[in-house]
């Protein structure tokens, strides 16, 4: 991991592809969503059908940080033909992918959490946990703690949001499974104490699918200084 | 950690730079500690004078016979060092640097404060700011401020990275019969930082909460293992300035965009346990509801009301804060039926439907108080009510009658009995160890806010309204868990 993140910061990257983010995020012990590197139209479709359609794709490069805002992601992409295109329309955008990212369509219930991390001058790396989606900035529904984080901070910051009521029993979903978000947070904060090449992370949205918690986006920012 | 005993516990004081001329500070500190009845001695060391106020001046601090435990410094900064090394060769172990015109002025006070940083640490010298207030110790009737604040002698002890905060404190405290036991103006805290103060009060036997006024925290994971430990035995109360200051900060991801300096701030001293407040008049009164009874429990409230919007209202803040109401158990229900007309409430609140007769508090009272069923009490009405009955009476004299009543007996019969239902209070307080918070009926300016018995180990608070007192329980309730979690 340690060399992953040396390499990308000896290469100038700001950032680690979508990839190389949860490949570091699952080690943390984050639940990641399924998901493959395709380097050509052929293997994309290949990947779709191991997995079970429908999927998704994304353009993987650790200059695409803003995927969505770069027209980089593909949704629900439902036979071969679609992950075809979808193959083509992102390699020919005329932007540098290391790869076109093959995921599984996870069909969420719509709740969508966030958990981040980012690093105080005085206090050092904290940890974020709030409501996700594309309201996160807006609505500002978040708590922080301070890495290391104890199963008990990681509680009280969980039930410190507003919107904590989502994490139960929500509209024919079952309760969100605590005990995996704590173990996600913690994990997230020791990242944050282990790698000091880690400056920020985003895991949003981390989304529930039946009553466990599942990375389906993931960005880790690096810090050039290390 | 860091021997601050002497600093805050001398023998001897010296005062260099003392004067008695008009606003200066070394006139202010030196005044002070004479004012204040400081109980050890204190010397002024001047060389414009051989005496001020009948106390014999020393040229330099070396002249002084005998010890000298603490040097407060109120030369102008270029005379600093001069002082330091005078310090040394007496060695005095102990210095407030009352001094300003170092980091806080720029480039060269920036140099000043880094000689002197670094000559006090080679030299193992405890020292105060500089650019600090000054500090108070009532065990010891040690006042050294600038002002010429004198609360009364308590438990609560206060850091403030602002003085003129702590001073404005200390004079709420003053008027309000509120106990202050420590104050230290940490100005630059160029060597002592507010983490080393918090750290030496977590041990204090002398003070049992603690107050921080914070504007910035230099080493964070220091400070807050030192809080974490600090919080398991005395709560810790804190202001944190700079809530808007949302820190630009480049925002490469929505976490850094997000985590602004306060919200990190505000975790950490959660994290560790501290209390945070809005503003220094909720410092206060936390405080002293935190150092007069004792914590609740768990988060059941027993309400008893004169009035039944009174007692909507506090349900509501209850509510809100995230305690609840539990409904009344079959023995109080009982009990209260015999006594009461038959349109009561029957139900928590108890409202006593405007029904003046202090019996029924009383009973309510202690039904409550003795029952499993409740971890806090909030009795809305009795206390306040002297102001209520003087008036009627003083308007009925004012309409030509009622001439066999005389207004100050009146008046001082029924302040007797609010003391004694106060002091029942403390009583029921000691016998079942829990809070309970009384919100007068009305205040006159004069009311002080704490109430206290000779001997008795609680005080009681005495609120202005019932939205205080349910902030002061939720806050209390809040640290009540934090600890049962942890211990």
């Amino acid at each position: 991991m340690k060399e992953l993140l040396q390499n990308a910061i000896r290469k100038g990257q700001k950032a680690l592809s979508e990839y190389d983010s949860a490949r570091v995020i699952a080690s943390a012990g984050v639940p990641v969503s399924k998901s493959t590197l395709a380097r050509s139209r052929d293997e994309a479709v290949g990947f779709a059908r191991e997995m079970g359609f429908p999927v998704v794709l994304k353009g993987c490069a650790h200059t695409v940080t803003h995927k969505t805002e770069m027209g980089m992601v593909k949704l629900k992409l439902k036979d071969d033909a679609e992950v075809a295109a979808a193959y083509d329309e992102l390699t020919g955008k005329g932007i540098a992918l290391d790869g076109v990212l093959v995921q599984e369509w996870v069909e969420s219930d719509k709740r969508e959490f966030v958990i981040g991390l980012t690093r105080d001058p005085q206090f050092g790396p904290c940890v974020m946990f709030g409501l996700g989606g594309i309201f996160t900035e807006v609505l500002k529904d978040v708590s922080f703690r301070v890495a290391p984080l104890s199963e008990l901070d990681a509680l009280e910051m969980i039930d410190e949001i507003r919107t904590r009521k989502m994490l139960d029993e929500f509209r024919g979903s079952p309760a969100v499974e605590k005990g995996a978000l704590v173990k996600a947070l913690i994990g997230i904060g020791n990242l944050g104490l282990e790698y000091d090449e880690i400056r920020e992370i985003d895991i949003n949205p981390l989304v529930i699918r039946g009553s466990a918690p599942l990375a389906v986006d993931t960005l880790v920012i690096l810090d050039a200084k290390k | 950690m860091k021997d601050l005993n002497r600093l805050f516990y001398p023998r001897t004081i010296a005062v260099v730079g003392a004067s008695d001329k008009m606003f200066k500070w070394g006139s202010y500190i030196f005044t002070n500690l004479l004012a204040a009845g400081f109980k050890g001695e204190v010397y002024p060391v001047t060389v414009s004078k051989d005496e001020i106020y009948g106390r014999r001046a020393y040229k330099s601090l070396t002249d002084i016979p005998g010890e000298v435990d603490l040097v407060f410094n109120t030369t102008p900064a270029k005379q600093a060092m001069e002082v330091l090394r005078s310090c040394v060769a007496k060695g005095v172990k102990n210095v407030i640097m009352i001094t300003s015109g170092f980091s806080e002025t720029g480039a060269e006070g920036r140099r000043l404060e880094d000689e002197m940083v670094a000559f006090v640490r080679e030299h193992g010298i405890n020292m105060v700011g500089p650019n600090t207030m000054g500090i108070v110790n009532t065990a010891v009737s040690l006042f050294a401020t600038g002002s010429l604040v004198k609360p009364m002698r308590g438990g609560i002890s206060i850091v403030a990275q602002s003085g003129n905060v702590g001073n404005q404190v200390m004079e709420w405290a003053e008027q309000q019969d509120i106990g202050i036991g420590k104050f230290v103006g940490s100005g630059n805290e160029a060597v002592l930082m507010c983490e080393d103060y918090l750290d030496y009060l977590c041990d204090d036997v002398d003070t049992s909460v603690v107050l921080m006024y914070i504007e910035g925290i230099d080493n964070g994971r220091k400070f807050m293992e030192i809080a974490r430990r600090t919080t398991m035995k005395k709560p810790v109360i804190a202001l944190k300035a700079g809530r808007t200051d949302i820190g630009a900060k480049a925002a490469a991801s929505h976490t850094g965009a997000m985590a602004g300096t306060h919200a990190t701030y505000a975790s950490a001293l959660r994290q560790s346990g501290v209390i945070l407040t809005m503003a220094p008049t909720e410092m206060l009164t936390l405080s002293a509801a935190f150092d007069a009874m004792p914590l609740p429990k768990g988060n059941r409230v027993g309400v008893i009301t004169l009035g039944g919007g009174w007692g909507v209202i506090t349900a509501d803040e209850c509510e809100e804060r995230g305690l609840t109401l539990p409904p009344l158990p079959a023995h109080v229900m009982e009990k209260l039926d015999s006594m009461l007309p038959p349109f009561w409430s029957r139900g928590n609140p108890i409202d006593l439907v405007g029904q003046p007769d202090r019996a029924l508090f009383v009973e309510s009272l202690r039904l409550m108080a003795s029952s499993d069923a409740f971890d806090a009490i909030i009795i809305l009405g009795v206390i306040g009510a002297t102001k209520f009955v003087v008036r009627v009476n003083q308007m009925v004299k004012d309409l030509g009658y009622g001439d066999d009543v005389n207004i100050d007996d009146l008046g001082k019969a029924f302040r007797k009995l609010q003391f004694e239902f106060l002091d029942y209070i403390i009583e029921l307080m000691e016998q079942y160890d829990k809070p309970i918070y009384p919100v007068a009926l009305v205040t006159s300016p004069e009311d002080k806010m704490l109430y206290s018995k000779n001997g008795g180990k609680y005080k009681v608070p005495v609120y202005k309204t019932p939205e205080e007192a349910v902030f002061c329980l939720a806050h209390q309730y809040e640290y009540s868990m934090y600890l049962r979690q942890r211990s």
